[in-house]
C-alpha cells in the first residue's frame, strides 16, 4: 500500500511537469503582449523594453520555462498582475472556497446518485425507474452553465429563495478561518447559525455543479446494480434466504460501488472545471472565478499556479479513489 | 409414504420482448422422503428453471407460474410470501450450484457470508458467535483442509473444490429436508468431481437428506440417485428407477441421451448425439415437443400427449408402448453396472 502510495506520488510530479508544459505553451502562444501587461496601461514604450528585459520575456520559451519551474521549486508561485499580490496568496485565499463548494457538490451527487441509481434498478422499468431516468438524462442535457443562470434567475431572483450569490450575506460573521472552508470553521467554531447560511449560499451553485455527476453516477450505479442483481452469488444468496434489504445494500451494493467510484474519480474532474463557470455565474470567491478573471486579463502567473493546484487536486482525489478500491475489492488489494 | 415435495401440473412461462416462452410445461414430479432423484436433460430444457421456480428463485417478471402446485411435506409454497419462502428455503431446502467460482460473492470473506447465511437460516434468532461455531463445524463435515484458515479466506484465494465445499456446507447448515443439486460437479475436473460426488453421497446419507441432482450426465446421476427423471423442451418425458432408464428406457429421447452416453470403450468423439434441434418454446407444437427429431413419429404424436404410467414406477409421455422401439445398443447399456 505505502509503496503504490509512493509510485503514485512519483507519477504524480511527472503528470504535473507534464501538464506545466502544455499549460506554458498554450499560455505564451496565445496573442497579447506579456511585457506590455505586465508594465500596465500607462507605461511608455521604453519601460515596456525594460520590463521585458527585467522580467525575461525576450528569452527563448524553454528558457522561459526552466526559469519558471526553478522559481516554482522555491515555492515563489509570481505575482498576479490583476489583484497585485502574490500568487500563493491569492491561491490560499481562494481554494478552500472551491474545495468546499466541490466537496459539497460531489457529496450531493454521491448521496443522491447511488441510492437513486440502486432504487431505478431495482424497480426497473416501474414508473419510478422512468422518473429517475428522466432526471439522469435531463443532467446530462442541460449545460452547467445555463443551469446556473436559469436557477438563479427563478429561484433566486424571482422567487427570492435562495441568495443571489456569494459566500454569505454582508451582515454574517465570518469565522476566524481554521480551513478557509466557511462552513467547517463555523462548526469548528461553534457558529452553527453561520454553517447553515454557508450552505444555503452553496445550494444553488453546488445543484448547477453537481447535476452532470449526479446523473452520471446515477446511469453507472443502475447499470452495475442491475448486472450484479442477477449474478450467481446473488441467487446463492436468496437460496440461503438472507432477506432483500441485505442482499441489495450490502451483498450487492458491495460489488456495484466499484465502477460507480470510477465515475465519481472522473467527475471530480469535470466539477473542478465547472467551477470556472459556476463560480462566475454566482459570483461566488473561488479559485474558478480567480482562473476566469486572470485568463481574461492573460494574468499569466496565475493561470499557472491555478492549472497545476487543479491538476494536483484530481490526481490526488484519483489515488484516494484507487485505495478505496483497494480497501473496498480483496482482489484488486492483493495485486498492489 | 406421503411425498416430500410434490409438484403438480407446474407451468411457468417467461414474457420476452419476442413473445411468451414457454419454458415449462405441465411438469409434475414428486419425491418421497430419502430418496434421490436424477433430473437430466440437455442444456437449456428447463431443469434449473424448474426446481429454482418450484421455490420462488426465478425473477418474475419476467417469469410467470401460469398453473399448478407445489407442496413441500403438504405445505403448499406457490403464492406464499417472499418472507414467507425465504424461510421455507433457508430451513427446509438447500441448493447448490453448477460453478462454485460464480456463486460466492467475490468481496466478502468466505466467514461472513456463512455466518450471514447460517443466521438467515434460523430467521435471525442466533448470534453471529453461534453462526460462526456453526459454520466452523461445517467447514470441518466437508473436509475442508483448515476450516479456521478458509473461514477468513476470500473466495479469490480458494480452488473450485473448495469452493464447492464451502458451498455444501453453506447449503447444509441449516440441516435441510431437501438438497437442490444444480450440476454441482460439471465445472470442477474430474478428479475433484469424484470427491465432491463421494461427499455429497456421505452427506446426504449422515444427513438423512432427500435430493434432487440435475445433470446432463447420466454416468454421474447413476452414481448417487435411485431414480431419474428426464426432460426434454420444459416437459417431463421419462420418470423411472435408474435401472430401468438404462436396461428399457421407452422414450426415444431418453434412447437417444443413452446412446450420447460417453462410453469407456469409446472414443469420445464417436458419440451418437441426436440430429436436429429444441422445438421453438415461443411457438411450442401442441402435441409431442420431440417430434420433429422423432424417428418414430406419427401421426397421433399431434395430439398433446401426457406422462403415463406403464409399468409400477415407470411412467412415459409417448404414443408408444414397450417393445414398439428398438433398444438401445447393449454396450451403452452396460455402463449402468461399470
Ligand atoms: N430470465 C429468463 N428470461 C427468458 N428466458 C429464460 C430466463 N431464464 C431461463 N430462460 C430460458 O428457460 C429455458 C430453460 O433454462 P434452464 O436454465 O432451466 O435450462 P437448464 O435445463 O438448466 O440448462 P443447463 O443444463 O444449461 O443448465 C432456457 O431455454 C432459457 O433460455
Ligand atoms: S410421442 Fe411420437 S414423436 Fe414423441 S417421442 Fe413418442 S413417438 Fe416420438
Ligand atoms: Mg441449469
Amino acid at each position: 500500500m505505502l509503496k503504490l502510495i509512493a509510485k503514485r506520488m512519483g507519477l504524480m510530479v511527472v503528470m504535473l511537469l507534464g501538464l506545466a508544459v502544455i499549460t506554458f505553451t498554450v499560455a505564451n502562444i496565445a496573442p497579447g503582449d506579456p511585457a506590455r501587461l505586465a508594465a500596465g496601461p500607462d507605461a511608455n514604450q521604453e519601460m515596456v523594453e525594460q520590463i521585458r528585459v527585467e522580467r525575461g520575456f525576450d528569452r527563448p520559451l524553454p528558457v522561459r520555462f526552466v526559469l519558471y519551474i526553478e522559481q516554482l521549486l522555491n515555492g515563489d508561485f509570481g505575482t498576479s498582475v490583476y489583484t497585485g499580490r502574490p500568487v500563493a496568496k491569492d491561491i490560499a485565499q481562494f481554494l478552500p472556497a472551491t474545495v468546499e463548494l466541490v466537496l459539497f457538490s460531489i457529496s450531493i451527487a454521491i448521496l443522491l446518485g447511488v441510492p437513486l441509481g440502486v432504487i431505478a434498478a431495482v424497480r426497473q422499468n416501474r414508473p419510478i425507474d422512468h422518473a429517475i431516468r428522466l432526471l439522469s438524462v435531463s443532467g446530462v442535457a442541460l449545460p452547467m452553465f445555463w443551469l446556473g443562470l436559469m436557477l438563479q434567475w427563478y429561484l433566486a431572483l424571482n422567487l427570492d429563495l435562495f441568495p443571489l450569490g456569494g459566500r454569505l450575506g454582508i451582515f454574517s460573521d465570518v469565522p476566524e478561518p481554521i480551513t478557509g472552508m466557511i462552513s467547517l470553521d463555523a462548526v469548528l467554531r461553534g457558529q452553527f447559525a453561520v454553517v447553515g447560511e454557508a450552505l444555503w449560499h452553496m445550494i444553488l451553485p453546488a445543484t448547477a455543479l453537481s447535476l452532470p455527476a449526479l446523473a452520471a453516477i446515477i446511469r453507472v450505479n443502475r447499470a452495475e446494480m442491475l448486472e450484479v442483481l442477477g449474478r450467481d452469488y446473488v441467487t446463492n444468496a436468496r437460496a440461503q434466504g438472507i432477506g432483500p434489504w441485505r442482499i441489495i445494500a450490502v451483498y450487492s451494493l458491495k460489488n456495484a460501488i466499484l465502477p460507480t467510484l470510477a465515475m465519481i474519480g472522473l467527475r471530480f474532474g469535470w466539477m473542478l472545471g465547472g467551477t470556472v463557470l459556476v463560480e462566475g455565474v454566482f459570483d461566488f470567491p473561488g479559485l474558478g472565478l480567480y482562473a476566469a478573471k486572470a485568463a481574461i486579463s492573460s494574468d499569466f502567473e496565475p493561470i499557472m499556479a491555478v492549472t497545476l493546484t487543479l491538476g494536483a487536486a484530481f490526481m490526488l482525489i484519483n489515488l484516494v479513489i484507487d485505495l478505496l478500491y483497494a480497501v473496498l475489492d480483496p482482489r484488486v488489494r492483493n495485486q498492489i | 409414504m406421503d411425498p416430500l415435495l410434490d409438484i403438480q401440473n407446474l407451468s411457468l412461462v417467461f414474457d420476452t420482448f419476442d413473445g411468451t416462452y414457454h419454458a415449462i410445461d405441465d411438469v409434475s414430479l414428486s419425491l418421497k422422503p430419502g430418496e434421490a432423484l436424477g433430473l437430466v436433460g440437455e442444456t437449456g430444457c428447463g431443469k434449473s428453471v424448474l426446481t429454482r421456480a418450484a421455490f420462488g428463485l426465478v425473477p418474475s417478471p419476467p417469469a410467470r407460474i401460469t398453473q399448478g402446485s407445489v407442496k413441500l411435506d403438504g405445505m403448499e409454497l406457490l403464492g406464499l410470501s417472499d418472507r414467507a419462502l425465504r424461510q421455507v428455503r433457508g430451513r427446509q431446502v438447500a441448493m447448490i450450484f453448477q460453478d462454485p467460482m460464480t456463486y460466492l460473492n467475490p468481496v466478502f470473506k468466505v466467514g461472513t457470508q456463512l455466518v450471514d447465511a447460517i443466521r438467515a437460516q434460523h430467521g435471525g434468532a442466533i448470534d453471529r458467535k453461534a453462526a460462526r461455531e456453526i459454520a466452523l463445524d461445517m467447514l470441518e463435515k466437508v473436509h475442508l483442509p483448515n476450516p479456521l484458515r478458509q473461514f477468513e479466506s476470500y473466495p479469490h484465494e480458494l480452488s473450485g473444490g473448495m469452493r464447492q465445499r464451502i458451498l455444501i456446507a453453506m447449503a447444509l447448515a441449516a440441516r435441510p429436508k431437501l438438497l437442490i443439486a444444480d450440476e454441482p460437479t460439471t465445472a470442477l475436473d474430474v478428479t475433484i468431481q469424484a470427491q465432491i460426488l463421494d461427499l455429497m453421497a456421505e452427506l446426504v446419507d449422515d444427513m438423512n437428506l432427500s435430493m434432487i441432482m440435475i445433470s446432463h450426465d447420466l454416468g454421474v446421476v447413476a452414481q448417487v440417485c435411485s431414480r431419474v427423471a428426464v426432460m426434454y423442451a420444459g416437459k417431463i418425458v421419462e420418470d423411472a428407477p435408474i435401472r430401468d432408464i438404462f436396461d428399457s428406457p421407452l422414450h426415444p429421447y431418453t434412447q437417444g441421451l443413452l446412446g450420447a452416453l460417453p462410453h469407456p470403450f469409446r472414443p469420445a468423439d464417436d458419440l451418437e448425439s441426436i440430429p436436429g434441434n429444441l422445438p421453438d418454446l415461443l411457438d411450442p407444437p401442441p402435441g409431442c415437443r420431440f417430434a420433429g427429431r422423432c424417428t418414430y413419429r406419427r401421426p397421433e404424436c399431434t395430439v398433446p400427449i401426457s406422462l403415463e404410467n406403464v409399468e409400477p414406477g415407470h411412467s412415459v409421455a409417448c404414443v408408444l408402448r414397450p417393445g414398439e422401439a428398438a433398444t438401445t445398443d447393449s454396450a451403452t447399456k452396460d455402463l449402468n453396472h461399470a
